[in-house]
């Protein structure tokens, strides 16, 4: 068991700083097509970039064992907490949304240093502002809801995306149940 | 009849130089009532034929002219000899031709190319009282044609109606053209879009500063919805508010000196006026409901937004002085986006009937309620032209978002977006 989540691990560490260069490479890229407009603002990413490439560098193994399970049973912690959804136009926590939610204050509550984003989203009906607004709404009315079954609050922390990050395109009624929701991430 | 009534806008032309505020009164800005017959001849070579400037030029000014619906363009087809001469000032038009296709007015003009400069002569003329109304000499680069025509058609419609055109304004709105939403700036007839960030996270819903040439937007660049600044020709960017929750909606008002905006670091959304360096002058709203979505009426003095403060959201406007709110919308479940018109006269808004939004507008006092757009698809974000002539708003359908353009009363409606992305948000600037 163990020394397969050790491979496991490895392997996950692997393709994390596989796909963090991946991702610089690609954004250099992307500056040199950006407008000539914005180029002072460019400037700026490309040597924080430098930096955080030099930094994956020098980092030690002794010091990658160390940190990234940490990281890791975080990750597959906030995995297991399940997300919401919403009725249209509403922020109240449905009946079933308050069962999941109590799962997850258990959870929450069994990894006092775990930090948590609540995620709230809408789907793409109505006007973005007031999707944003609704968003959060969402996102606080689970955060409150969290604290009072017991969640520490400064364990989680709000942002709301509005009707911008959908999980399902497809336009129709069950795209958007599917949209209005909250999740959880990482804090990081 | 019809020489009659553009006989009477000289007149009242003519008037104008005494009085300035007769010139408002003339009602040719309502398009569709009185077409005037205007003949649009190409431009002539004044030296080595250039065929692709002449065409740039007749093409522009076309779209510009049949798009303003103060015209009705005489067949270029019936044109006789005085189209193909450079005879440009009026004592060398031959005014009886162009009577006898029914023209009122007479576009004529020529261009010629020195070294990497393109010079153009642009006139109109009346053809009842057989006199140049305006007449224009543009000098710019090679590449400057199509800036030069819309200029020229800005120009027209000021001779004729006292306002001037939009033509040469911009249009800046949100695409998702490289797999995020980021921010683009084009011409009012959709040419030459550019990018103007690279955020790489999401870009949202930008406004023009009405004195400079600058853009507030929304961003989530630094993880949070934080307003940004950005001027338009440096490139020079910064965040104007970065407080914990939402900052959106970001709008100047008319005299640039201050920005509302949402806020919700009091875990609500309310509304709020921000000063350009981002301090928080004053609280505009105070309720548990959404409030959202400013838009400032053109005196400053009263702001129109969203707020579900009665159930759904339904458009409001706030005093600014006693903070006193009025509910401007009843109708419908769902009315957003609202846009004050710049005469004052109107607010534009998006309103959620039979399933769709369509654009409506209504008088600030609640009263004279108009539907705008109808056929399929969700119209929504309006916003006016400089001169209140034309609204901009992004169309959704078959998944896929973009912006078209029409005149205020709902009539000449064209996309003006290109393919191949999704485009929303549309802002349009003040003259450029």
């Amino acid at each position: 068991m163990q020394s397969m989540t050790l491979t496991r691990m490895f392997i996950l560490f692997a393709l994390v700083t596989l796909l963090a260069t991946g991702c610089a490479k690609k954004a250099a890229m992307d500056d040199s097509q950006a407008a000539g407009g914005t180029q002072a603002v460019e400037e700026t990413q490309m040597q924080e970039q430098q930096i955080s490439s030099v930094e994956e560098q020098a980092v030690s193994d002794v010091a990658v064992a160390e940190t990234e399970p940490a990281m890791m049973e975080a990750e597959t912690l906030v995995r297991k907490l399940t997300r919401i959804h919403f009725e249209y136009d509403q922020y109240v926590l449905t009946k079933a949304a308050q069962d999941t939610l109590y799962a997850n204050a258990q959870l929450l509550k069994a990894a006092p240093a775990l930090k948590v984003v609540v995620e709230g989203h809408c789907d793409e009906r109505g006007s973005d502002e007031y999707n944003l607004a609704l968003g959060e709404k969402r996102a606080l009315a689970t955060r409150n809801y969290l604290i009072s079954l017991g969640v520490p609050m400064d364990q989680l922390s709000t942002i709301s995306y509005g009707e911008e990050v959908p999980l399902d395109m497809g336009g129709t009624e069950e795209a958007w149940s599917k949209n209005r929701r909250a999740e959880f991430t990482l804090q990081r | 009849m019809k020489n009659g009534r553009l006989f009477l806008v000289i007149v009242a032309l003519l008037l104008t130089s005494l009085s300035s505020a007769w010139a408002v009164k003339i009602e040719i800005s309502a398009p569709g009532e009185q077409e005037i017959p205007l003949a649009l001849t190409s431009f002539l070579p004044m030296g080595p034929i250039k065929p692709e400037i002449a065409q740039e030029i007749d093409a522009v000014l076309e779209a510009d002219l049949s798009l303003s619906g103060l015209f009705s363009l005489v067949d270029r087809g019936a044109f006789l000899s005085d189209a193909e001469s450079l005879g440009l000032s009026s004592v060398q038009v031959d005014f009886a031709q162009w009577k006898l296709l029914g023209a009122e007015a007479v576009i004529k003009g020529g261009y010629r190319v020195e070294g990497d400069r393109l010079i153009i002569e642009a006139r109109l003329f009346d053809v009842v009282a057989r006199r140049m109304l305006t007449g224009r000499r543009y000098i710019g680069k090679l590449d400057e044609a199509r800036r030069i025509a819309h200029t020229f058609a800005d120009q027209v419609l000021l001779s004729l109606t006292g306002t001037k055109g939009p033509f040469s304004s911009r249009i800046a709105y949100i695409s998702n053209r490289t797999g995020k939403k980021e921010l683009y700036l084009m011409e009012v007839d959709g040419h030459a879009p550019v990018r103007l960030t690279s955020h790489r996270k999401i870009v949202l819903n930008p406004d023009f500063s009405p004195v400079g040439k600058e853009l507030l937007f929304t961003s989530y660049k630094n993880g949070n919805p934080d307003l940004f600044r950005k001027e338009i020709y440096t490139g020079r960017e910064s965040r104007l508010s970065h407080r914990k929750g939402l900052n959106i909606g970001g709008r100047y008002s008319p005299d640039g000196r201050e920005v509302a905006v949402t806020l919700s670091k009091d875990k609500n959304s309310e509304l709020y006026l921000l000063g350009t360096d981002g301090t928080i002058h004053k609280r505009l709203t105070n309720h548990w409901g959404i409030d959202v979505d400013p838009s400032w009426s053109p005196a400053g003095n009263e702001i129109a937004f969203v707020s579900d403060r009665r159930g759904n959201p339904h458009v409001y406007i706030v005093k600014l002085d006693s903070l006193e709110v009025r509910r401007l919308t009843f109708d419908g479940k769902y009315n957003a986006t609202p846009a004050w018109s710049p005469d004052g006269k109107r607010i534009a808004f998006s309103r959620l009937e039979d399933k769709r939004f369509d654009i409506y507008t209504i008088k600030p006092d609640g009263t004279d309620q108009r539907r705008l757009t109808f056929g399929p698809g969700n119209k929504e974000h309006p916003r006016w032209s400089p001169d209140g002539r034309f609204l901009v708003y992004s169309l959704d359908h078959n998944n896929e978002k973009s912006i078209y353009l029409m005149r205020a009363d709902g009539t000449g409606t064209r996309r003006i977006s290109a393919p191949g992305g999704d485009d929303s948000h549309p802002a349009w600037s003040g003259h450029w």
